[in-house]
């Protein structure tokens, strides 16, 4: 059960990645054609992050601690020490920048260049943010299989 | 002609949210520093991690609220320019301080 999860939470955390690629993307090609699709995308890619937050944080809030030992005690200590501890913290970030992208796309993206770049710009900020926060995720992972081998 | 302004909302959320990474990070800074802010973010939601995201969540809003009603309600007023510079420093500014923290100085 810990493992699905897990798993939902890099599945949704994905899911938002790859949901604002494509607003970056379409905000790109903007026009009267994909202007509704853009603003519903930005929605959706809010609510997976949202998903995806709200079940890492009861993952690390109550499971965490037994993984936390494990890699303590193996030799990729860092992977705790450094990486999980600076993704809780920098997915708050995150989690604030892709509820302000609805807001961002909101205006109007085909009359208004303006509006197309403060759109961009915060798609590819949580774009990278969330690729960073898949590959912390991965370390951490790594963390405690490289622990676990050490046994 | 093409229209240049973003909504009120875009400017004042916007300006939250660069607020909010930077207080996010400053908050790391004093909690890991200071036992009695760790013990009382533990005290308010059983978890300082939780508390944490809490505040920030809160002052964003709070502060895009706010910052949307300055002005008699029209909002602060700023170039685009100047936005998208203040998000990019504040996300900059608040990721640095929290990796140079865990790198260098916890």
């Amino acid at each position: 059960m810990t493992e699905l999860i897990l798993m939902a939470h890099v599945l949704f955390g994905v899911a938002c990645m790859i949901t604002t690629v494509w607003i970056f993307v379409d905000v790109l090609h903007a026009s009267e054609t994909n202007q509704a699709r853009i603003r519903r995308m930005s929605w959706a890619a809010a609510v997976f992050m949202w998903l995806a937050f709200c079940i890492a944080g009861y993952w690390y809030v109550v499971f965490y601690k037994v993984d936390k030992a494990i890699i303590l005690k193996g030799p990729w200590a860092f992977a705790h020490s450094f990486f999980m501890e600076t993704k809780e913290h920098l997915v708050i970030m995150l989690l604030v920048l892709v509820t302000y992208l609805p807001i961002a796309t909101s205006n109007n993206l085909v009359a208004n260049k303006d509006a197309r770049r403060v759109a961009l710009w915060v798609a590819g900020l949580i774009a990278l943010l969330a690729l960073m926060m898949e590959g912390e995720g991965a370390i951490i992972a790594m963390g405690v299989k490289v622990a676990l081998l050490a046994k | 002609m093409e229209n240049t302004s973003v909504s009120k909302h875009t400017i004042s959320f916007g300006l939250s949210a660069a607020l909010a990474s930077v207080v996010n990070a400053l908050l790391v800074v004093a909690k890991e520093k200071n036992q009695a802010v760790l013990a009382g973010m533990q005290k308010i939601a059983g978890h300082q991690w939780v508390a944490h995201s809490a505040i920030i969540l809160i002052l964003f809003g709070f502060f895009g609220w706010l910052f949307a009603r300055a002005n008699g309600g029209q909002g602060l007023k700023m170039t685009v320019n100047r936005l998208i510079g203040t998000i990019m420093a504040g996300v900059v500014t608040g990721g640095l301080i929290i990796i140079g923290f865990y790198l260098i100085g916890d």
